[in-house]
């Protein structure tokens, strides 16, 4: 019974996290807008309109469910569902702090790549269950978009793997610290297993891993949906994209699945490569920091750290870059990604042999 | 609990599967085979194959379903409005030929049960003997990585060339004419 429970409040926990999550982003996201465009943003809600984001959560939640007519009642009434739940399964495997982790399994890694490719059938079903030309259309962009960035962040997840060894998302955090249980060496060369902190993390064990991280990190806004890949949803050609014909709490959710997938793969990125946990201070001498500030509560505070700084740098990517056209997408994808990622997916496999063992 | 997950997986791909293939909207049908596959992927974790049921929601699902209902799509409308009104003959057997398949099918399914439930093949007995068998917590895919890249080389050499040379094919038939 104890873990019955156990298996409904830890949902409901990731659920309600992820909500303030939403909702604080989304007034981070109107704010730095503003600051990048030179103007205030949301000011007359609240105090520095701080309380924004709530009033249009009320305003959404309270608005009728409006299905045009010639929509597919059940796809239309599905997506939304199948989209979000999609996202949240993923958050199903991630480590928040050591051992804190809501399924602890070795196909971790492989289980978020796999629940994440759902989102695109989702996002199919908004597109066709609509009957609406631009909901089609977007669908049809962001799927095409979608499919080919998932190649370079399935190579790159693989070159970070093929150092790692294992899948299981907890031990991929547990290498890059002062608790792994094998050798670390920074740039492959000097031992830092007692030193830990920002020497051990991944990204600095072996240096291709760097411009692994970058692939990654441009092959996930992609993966998102996010300007300056959010040709999807271009607004001014467009209307909305998928979501055009979704209002109330439908597209609420639709929301709430964008910016959780948001976080899903900045928090994927940085247990991956960015130490996940572990905390940047190393250990220098006996000024032992790196002990220190690792364990349950600086689990958590690192691992949020990190996740929302770098959806503070997606938030800046957004609202500094323009829109690709389509094609300019597609040649980024095909034609430097992922060749890139395949010749760091041989220098990985080198490197695991030459230098690792 | 497990029991119960196990026969709602079951009863959600056998009722979609059987919706699947008694509906007329196509789009519709192409959706419920999501819900199919994604059922059958929960039932290949009870058979502690976690590999095979992320493999099979990472392809079947990310790949081939989509390619599916893009193909669906972008074909052309008077040819879908054709296929459905004559869908009761489309790749269709004559009745009593389907009906001979699939009480065959049926045969087989009740013989394997009944013979296995009577008495457990020989070679279950000497694994369980041995001590030779998996448990849900053991890491399934060091195991297969290592017997892929040492027992089974040879197959999965074979398979990775038979995948290039369909992705060459495919390259070479979606080139423009005349663009040598």
């Amino acid at each position: 019974m104890t873990e019955l429970i156990v298996h409904i409040t830890v949902p409901i926990a990731i659920f309600l996290f992820i909500a303030g999550f939403t909702l604080f982003a989304v007034y981070a996201e109107r704010k730095i807008a503003g600051f990048v465009q030179d103007r205030l943003g949301p000011m007359e809600t609240g105090r520095y309109g701080l309380v924004q984001t709530i009033a249009d959560i009320l305003k959404l939640l309270q608005k009728e469910f409006i299905t045009p007519s010639a929509a597919d009642k059940i796809l239309f009434a599905a997506a939304p569902v199948v989209i979000f739940s999609a996202v949240f399964i993923g958050f199903s495997v991630v480590p928040w702090a050591p051992d804190f982790i809501p399924a602890n399994t070795n196909t971790g890694l492989f289980f978020i790549m796999a629940v994440v490719s759902i989102d695109a059938i989702g996002i199919l079903m908004a597109g066709w269950g609509s009957n609406n030309k631009y909901s089609l259309l977007g669908a049809i962009r962001a799927i095409a978009q979608m499919v080919s960035y998932e190649i370079p962040v399935g190579l790159s997840l693989i070159a970070a793997i093929m150092i790692t060894q294992t899948l299981n998302l907890n031990d991929i955090a547990y290498l890059q610290g002062v608790e792994s249980p094998e050798r670390i060496f920074f740039l492959g060369l000097w031992d830092v297993t007692d030193i830990g902190g920002i020497f051990a993390w991944h990204i600095f064990q072996a240096p291709h891993l760097l411009l692994v991280y970058v692939i990654f990190f441009i092959a996930s806004l992609a993966e998102c949906n996010r300007a300056p890949f959010d040709i999807p949803e271009a607004e001014s050609e467009l209307i909305g994209g998928f979501h055009t014909e979704y209002g109330g709490i439908k597209f609420a959710f639709l929301f709430l699945a964008e910016y959780a997938m948001m976080f899903l793969v900045s928090i994927l990125g940085v247990v991956v490569f960015l130490g996940g946990w572990n905390t940047p201070l190393p250990n220098i001498g006996s000024l032992r920091l790196a002990d220190w500030t690792t364990g349950l509560a600086w689990g958590l505070f690192w691992t949020l750290t990190k996740s929302l700084t770098i959806i503070g740098v997606q938030m800046w990517i957004r609202w500094t870059l323009p829109r690709f056209r389509a094609d300019q997408l597609m040649t980024l994808c095909w034609k430097i990604l992922i060749p890139l990622a395949f010749v760091c997916l041989a220098i990985s496999g080198l490197w695991r042999i030459l230098v690792m063992l | 609990m497990e029991q119960f997950l196990f026969y709602a997986f079951a009863a959600m791909a056998i009722l979609s599967a059987l919706l699947l293939v008694s509906i007329r909207n196509t789009a519709r049908a192409l959706f419920l085979l999501f819900i199919v596959l994604f059922a059958m992927a929960g039932l290949y974790l009870f058979a502690l194959a976690d590999f095979v049921a992320i493999t099979q929601i990472l392809v079947y699902v990310g790949g081939v379903l989509i390619l599916l209902i893009f193909a669906f799509m972008l074909s052309n409308k008077e040819l879908l409005a054709d296929l459905q009104s004559t869908s009761q003959r489309f790749m269709s057997l004559p009745n009593w030929q389907s009906m001979s398949l699939s009480l065959a099918f049926l045969a087989v399914l009740v013989y394997s049960f009944i013979a296995w439930t009577k008495e457990a093949p020989e070679w279950m007995a000497r694994a369980q003997a041995d001590g030779s068998i998996l448990s849900p917590t053991d890491d399934n895919i060091q195991t297969l990585g290592l017997k892929f890249m040492t027992q089974y080389i040879l197959p999965f050499e074979i398979i990775s060339v038979f995948l290039m040379m369909a992705l060459i094919g495919a390259a070479h038939l979606s080139r423009r004419e005349g663009s040598r």
